[in-house]
């Protein structure tokens, strides 16, 4: 009982700021909202005995990428007293595009909806696996990451598209020789 | 009242993919559309660790780590790109840039 | 099993290792070489991408993987279409290079940076072609597209480069993040995200195997520019400096195609039923709006950019027979390399005129090019009459391929809406022909010797896939076959 409870508020917490992220004008408010959605999900790690990226999500998302987003906002606050609609000219055909993609989404949802632990659905069809495997998991995350039969090429892969965009961003970023 | 399965995380998931895609499609500033962009990743991560629950397998976790390192990639390029464009343009209001049309 | 493929073959990965670490060097060569000697950068770069052809070229016939975990299939698999595919997006890495060394400086782009984001974006390009799990396919796509994003805004602060990276880039991370849902959904389904492993499973996967279909088509489509979701094309090509529009409109497109195939012939044929339509459908609406658009655009660059949707159609076409036809991976293959020097070759002579930045970009600029630069406008001529698909061009070689793979998979109607839209085609493509031999103008060319030598083999190699185009079509079919043997095997 508990857990359903606990699954609703922060679940509904989560959509709330998403929807107000999406409709807000106010720039700043949405960056704030973002934040908050980003909380959420982080909770919902949590319940999903993730605990470790949960930290993750507090420490990138909310802690670095909400930050920055912020710092742009600020480096370019001049827009938040802008009196524009905030919508864009094709909303019409975009909410219609959104809207048909999140029926047909939706519908297929429902093919496993309302959903008992035993009736038959894709998902529900295979075992549910002892928590313990996945509590205290730390340890594996890392090993996962670093063994050669593991996930080491992604991993370095990655490593070399943060370098990438970091380079990307530091040519954009730094002045112009003539400018300086 | 119903246990909470895998599919309530789903659910959740899609909503939340959902509103970043209308807000990608609806709205017109820079910063809101690369705020909804990222909302949808995470709607993924959270489908990622939903399944991954389900599973009971570490994958789905270990490629969350992967799409976070990829939001951040993205948020450091895309940020100074539209710091950059704002320093040119004065202003980051894409139906200037004509997003959507070809 | 009782071959054990070694955990660790690093030999294999070679090239892509060579590419990436070229980057680096090229990063710390920077603080040793005294700043009156920047030339270096481009010849450095073109020795890189060399050294890792030839690697590329020795792996010919080369058929494992490396990076196996437990109890899985390989992430990173070497056989023949990977090869195949890196040696195009090798070509177009050098080719690219042999293009930019001029124009980046006389527009006064000419930075180190350049060059290193040029070779990352190429080392994303081969992962796709080898990535056999979805997770690689996703951070592949990543590394061959976060670098494009810069540079197409590399020439900031002009407005409309700036403006066509951020259209890129807002574009192509909504694409990624439906694309990563569809990873997240596929996972959700089979409990994997190895394609070898996706192929076992998916049959069972149900709806929301196909929702992950649906989704991962956006991706990919998104990605090689079709429609209708080519929005951000032309306005990308047209902003984004002409080398680096030249550079994406081959490797991004093949790249994408790369990994589409992998994914959707290798590790989806079982719902094939239900892809294939949706493949063959967004072929035809590209081949119908890159064509037909085309047509009204009165800056090359922009009709590039449409022509470049169109072609996306035809490699479409080969992608939606390769489930029923054996033909249509090659047919794929041959195309794109045929593309690949077409497209290539016509970007060359485009830079050609492009004597500032952003000027001698309108078709009118090609009247009376004929009489000016009799050769060049003869290589510009050609690459034009082998877009359209006129004997003995490669396009030609590339669309009867495509389209004969078609009509073996019971596609006819899509050959014959390619064949349409192809005469179509003509118009714009001879367009250009017709102003070049038929009016009389003036404009600046610079063509420097490296462009020549750009245009002079990319017209050979056009020529000789027009005119032998059957032991390329067999190194085609080589790379083809083995893919799906290789996943089936395993």
């Amino acid at each position: 009982m508990v857990e359903q409870i606990v699954f609703i508020l922060v679940s509904l917490f989560t959509l709330i700021t998403a929807v107000v992220v999406v409709t807000n004008r106010n720039l700043f408010h949405a960056a704030l909202a973002l934040m908050a959605s980003f909380l959420g999900v982080a909770g919902l790690y949590v319940l999903l005995d993730a605990g470790f990226l949960a930290a993750a999500q507090l420490l990138v998302y909310i802690g670095a990428i909400s930050i920055l987003i912020i710092f742009a906002i600020m480096l370019t606050r001049r827009l938040m007293h802008a009196l524009e609609s905030p919508f864009n000219s094709q909303w019409g055909l975009g909410a219609f595009t959104a809207v048909v993609a999140f029926a047909v989404m939706a519908g297929v949802i429902a093919q496993f909806w309302p959903v008992t632990p035993d009736s038959v659905t894709p998902l529900a069809s295979r075992p549910e696996v002892s928590a313990s495997i996945l509590r205290g998991s730390v340890a594996e995350l890392g090993r996962a990451l670093v063994s050669s039969d593991a996930y080491v090429i992604p991993f370095e892969i990655a490593s070399v598209l943060l370098l990438a965009a970091l380079i990307g961003a530091i040519v954009v970023a730094w002045p112009k020789a003539e400018d300086e | 009242m119903p246990e909470v399965t895998i599919d309530w995380y789903v659910a959740l998931s899609v909503i939340l993919f959902s509103i970043g895609a209308l807000g990608v499609l609806l709205r017109r500033n820079a910063i809101i559309l690369f705020m909804s962009i990222e909302m949808m990743l995470n709607a993924a991560n959270l489908a990622f660790v939903a399944f991954a629950r389900h599973l009971g397998d570490l994958d789905g976790q270990v490629l969350v780590f992967f799409v976070i390192t990829v939001a951040a990639a993205e948020v450091a390029v895309g940020l100074v790109l539209i710091v950059t464009i704002f320093r040119t343009k004065k202003s980051i209001n894409i139906d200037e840039i004509h997003l959507m049309k070809g | 099993m009782e071959f054990q493929v070694p955990s660790l073959n690093l030999l294999i990965v070679l090239p892509v290792l060579i590419v990436t670490g070229w980057g680096m060097l090229l990063m710390l060569a920077e603080f040793f070489i005294p700043e009156e000697k920047k030339s270096w950068a481009p010849w450095l770069t073109m020795l890189g991408l060399v050294l890792a052809l030839i690697q590329t070229i020795g792996l010919w016939g080369y058929n494992g993987g490396t990076f196996t975990p437990k109890g899985g299939a390989p992430m990173v698999v070497v056989d023949n279409f990977a090869t195949f595919l890196n040696i195009i997006f090798l070509l177009t890495g050098i080719l690219t290079v042999l293009i930019s060394i001029h124009y980046l400086r006389r527009t006064g782009l000419d930075r180190p940076e350049y060059y290193m984001l040029l070779l990352f974006s190429v080392s994303g390009m081969m992962l796709m072609g080898m990535a056999n799990d979805l997770i690689l396919v996703f951070l592949a796509l990543e590394l061959l597209s976060i670098p494009l994003y810069i540079l197409s805004g590399f020439a900031w602060p002009r407005p409309d480069s700036e403006e066509s990276a951020m259209k890129y880039f807002l574009l192509g991370a909504f694409s990624s993040s439906i694309f990563v849902f569809g990873i997240a959904l596929t996972y959700g389904s089979t409990g994997t995200t190895s394609l070898p492993l996706v192929l076992e499973r998916i049959s069972d996967a149900g709806m929301l195997g196909l929702v992950a279909t649906a989704m991962l088509i956006v991706g990919f489509a998104f990605k090689v520019a079709a429609a209708p979701f080519h929005m951000w094309t032309p306005d990308v090509y047209e902003g984004a400096p002409t080398t680096v529009t030249a550079f994406m409109s081959v490797g991004a497109k093949v790249g994408g195609f790369a990994a589409m195939l992998r994914v959707f012939v290798a590790a989806l044929p079982q719902l094939g039923e239900a892809w294939v339509p949706a493949v063959a459908g967004v072929a035809t609406l590209t081949l119908i709006v890159g064509n037909v658009v085309a047509i009204v655009q009165p800056n090359i660059k922009r009709m590039l950019a449409y022509s470049s949707i169109a072609h996306a159609g035809y490699i479409m076409i080969a992608v939606a027979a390769s489930v029923n036809s054996p033909d249509g991976v090659s047919a794929a293959l041959f195309y794109m390399l045929a593309y690949l020097f077409t497209n290539l070759g016509a970007f060359a002579v485009v830079i050609a005129l492009e004597h500032k930045q952003g000027e001698g970009v309108m078709l009118d600029d090609y009247k009376g090019l004929g009489k000016r630069r009799p050769w060049l406008a003869l290589a510009m001529a050609y690459f034009m009459l082998s877009l359209t698909g006129v004997p003995p061009t490669g396009g030609f070689s590339g669309k009867f391929y495509v389209f004969r793979a078609a009509i073996e998979a019971d596609l006819l109607w899509l050959a014959i809406v390619g064949v349409i839209t192809s005469v179509i085609s003509g118009y714009y493509y001879l367009r250009v022909v017709y102003l070049m031999y038929m009016y009389d103008g003036e404009g600046e060319v610079v063509a420097n010797r490296a462009l020549v030598w750009t245009v002079g083999l990319t017209a050979l190699a056009t020529l000789v896939l027009g005119l032998l185009p059957g032991p390329w079509f067999d190194m085609a079919r080589d790379a083809a076959l083995q893919t799906v043997q290789m996943v089936a095997g395993g």
